[in-house]
């Protein structure tokens, strides 16, 4: 197997009752509903290897969830072809979902009135984890997400965070190949953040899984993710390494001077965008293509004592990607 | 070949497993609420206790005969409703259509387990609980009160009684999962359309409001091809040992038929239905 997941021309058309507001509006929409086709994914197309760990990202609603969950086998695709670990995840095929888990952080599994460790068993026997190693996988999931005795309180006493790291034990005991992890930072503290993207990292290196990640959380892809793909409307615009991400997108390029006199300093306007001046540094955003123009103008017309050009930083490329900013 | 056997054994003994862990969890769960538990027993005593004085005020002479019931057989007859409903209808398979609509459904689907078997041995397990704490509260019941209780003693009508019930379970389970299928297509009507069913068409043509055979024969004739009627008036009919011969064996095969189609219907829906599943709640 060379490849893990296989997503060609991949397309996913959901039909949407369109209601007008009010009770009016719900009458109405009971005797003459009004579709609307929304159009989730245009014809996606990528490849990720086995052991890979993807970043998938974009701006809210351009179809990053939707794609996990067809690739989970939850939504059946309009058109395209979808093959994960050499099995087509709509059939659902109980030796392909003992491979696989979807982890979404904001939906659980857990039995709210019951402490975890009965999910535990529960998973235990529908997963048909070996009793050796579902004992030796829960000790390692409790001891490096921290748990301990917690796994013996009912669920609806434990924190956000808490929970989340028990959402990812109840997920992770069947050592699934491939794991798709759905915003799984989400609402939690800095430290839980932290702890969270460690465990993802490891589990990554020690098991050779393959993980595809969504995530609004920065630090999340930059700690975490290798190889981006971004998407917006249903359409893929990036794959690619997460440094070529700034060059391919990323229009201007940063120029900061140290200067020697303030000197005719009226006068940067005219070489780009002033972004920070504090006398004697100064930073300016040039257009990509006229860098070198840019620095030998600075160099002949200001008294330069340093210069450097630097890139834009991934942070305001990623930014521009959640708002939906990039275009083809 | 003894390794094949042995592995075949070996994975049905998993399968087991995995059901089994679905009933002990499903039996913890009911416990969770230790309160709410006891008072829904005790809503149990009272409606028994209600129902027995309703009807033993209206038979107050022994001798009065209505619709060809006695003091006795409608007492039976209304305490064999309470048994019978507890069994067929307590059902967590209620569930089903919020599951959908709220895209909890989601969560079995990523799992090796099927889905229809996890809320099957989930109700079992419910009506495991629920026929424990209603021998106990009936026994009781009937040493305080000592109603004048018709006991079948014939051991063939007793298996045909159960037969009946059996057929009763998966017809109502065959039912709900049925109309919770709606909610694919309309998440907002998912309640609208269990009430209907569930409620006017159960409640009225299941017999549990009152006999079915009560009314005009050509009515009763139209509702006994129904599966309704064979979800309690027809298994509490068999216990009376009303329904005899060549009445039973047929009744019994309609209701092993509506049982076949709609199983059948459910499985045609449901599949058609995963395919429009938006996996919502995200």
């Amino acid at each position: 197997m060379d490849k893990a997941i296989i997503v060609d021309r991949l397309v996913k058309n959901f039909e949407v009752n369109q209601k007008e507001p009010g009770l009016t509006g719900a009458v109405k929409s009971l005797f003459s509903p009004k579709k609307k086709t929304v159009r989730a994914l245009r014809g996606i197309s990528f490849t990720i290897q086995p052991g890979e760990l993807v970043g998938f990202i974009g701006p809210n609603g351009a179809g990053k969830t939707t794609t996990l969950k067809t690739l989970s086998g939850l939504l059946y695709p309009t058109s395209g072809f979808v093959e994960v670990l050499e099995h087509d995840p709509w059939q659902r095929s109980p030796e392909y979902l003992k491979q696989i888990a979807l982890v979404m952080g904001q939906k659980n599994q857990l039995w709210w009135d019951l402490p975890a460790i009965e999910t535990f068993e529960l998973n235990r026997a529908i997963y048909e984890i070996p009793t050796k190693n579902y004992q030796e996988n829960l000790k390692e999931l409790v001891d490096l997400l921290e748990l301990g005795k917690l796994i013996n309180t009912p669920v609806r006493k434990l924190s956000l965070g808490q929970r989340m790291r028990m959402e990812l034990t109840a997920a992770l005991l069947h050592k699934p190949k491939v794991l798709f992890l759905d915003e799984p930072t989400i609402g939690l503290d800095l430290v839980a953040q932290q702890k969270m993207r460690d465990f993802i990292y490891n589990y990554n290196i020690k098991y050779g899984a393959t993980i595809i990640l969504t995530s609004h959380n920065m630090d999340d892809l930059t700690d975490l993710a290798r190889r981006v793909i971004v998407v917006d409307s249903g359409q893929l615009l990036f794959d690619g390494a997460l440094e070529e991400l700034v060059g391919r997108f990323a229009k201007e390029k940063i120029i900061k001077a140290t200067l020697g006199s303030e000197d005719n300093i009226g006068g940067l306007n005219k070489i780009g965008k002033v972004k920070k001046l504090s006398f004697p540094e100064v930073t300016i955003a040039v257009p990509r293509e006229a860098t070198a123009i840019a620095a030998s103008e600075l160099l002949q017309n200001f008294s330069i004592e340093d210069l450097t050009i630097e890139e834009v930083p991934i942070e305001d490329i990623i930014r521009k990607v959640f708002r939906g900013e990039l275009k083809k | 070949m003894i390794k094949g056997f042995s592995l075949r054994v070996s994975k049905a003994w998993r399968s087991a497993a995995k059901y089994l862990q679905i009933f002990k969890i499903n039996f913890q769960e009911e416990f969770a609420y230790k309160f709410n538990f006891i008072m829904w027993r005790v809503r149990n005593v009272f409606q028994i206790l209600l129902t027995f004085f309703l009807w033993d005020t209206i038979f107050d002479n022994p001798t009065k005969v209505i619709f060809g019931y006695d003091r006795s057989k409608i007492l039976t007859y209304v305490f064999g409703i309470i048994i019978v409903r507890a069994l067929v209808m307590s059902a967590r398979a209620a569930d089903i259509a919020s599951d959908i609509a709220q895209g909890d459904l989601s969560n079995y689907l990523l799992k090796p387990v099927t889905y229809f078997r996890y809320w099957f041995t989930r109700d079992v397990s419910s009506k495991a609980i629920n026929l424990i704490f209603a021998a106990i509260e009936f026994t009781l019941l009937f040493i305080i009160l000592k109603p004048p209780f018709y006991f079948q003693s014939n051991p063939l009508t007793l298996i045909f009684f159960l037969i009946g019930l059996v057929l009763a379970i998966f017809i109502y389970f065959f039912i709900l999962i049925l109309v919770s299928s709606l909610t694919f297509w309309a998440p907002e009507l998912s309640w609208g359309g269990h009430f209907l069913i569930t409620v006017v068409l159960i409640e009225a043509l299941s017999g549990s409001l009152f006999p079915i055979n009560i009314l005009p024969t050509s009515l009763q004739s139209v509702i006994m091809a129904t599966p309704f009627p064979y979800l309690i008036y027809f298994p509490v009919q068999i216990y009376l040992g009303n329904i005899t011969g060549q009445a039973l064996v047929g009744g019994l095969m309609l209701a092993a038929a509506w049982c076949g189609i709609l199983w059948f219907a459910m499985n045609f829906f449901w599949q058609k239905g995963l395919k429009v599943y938006e996996a919502t709640g995200r």
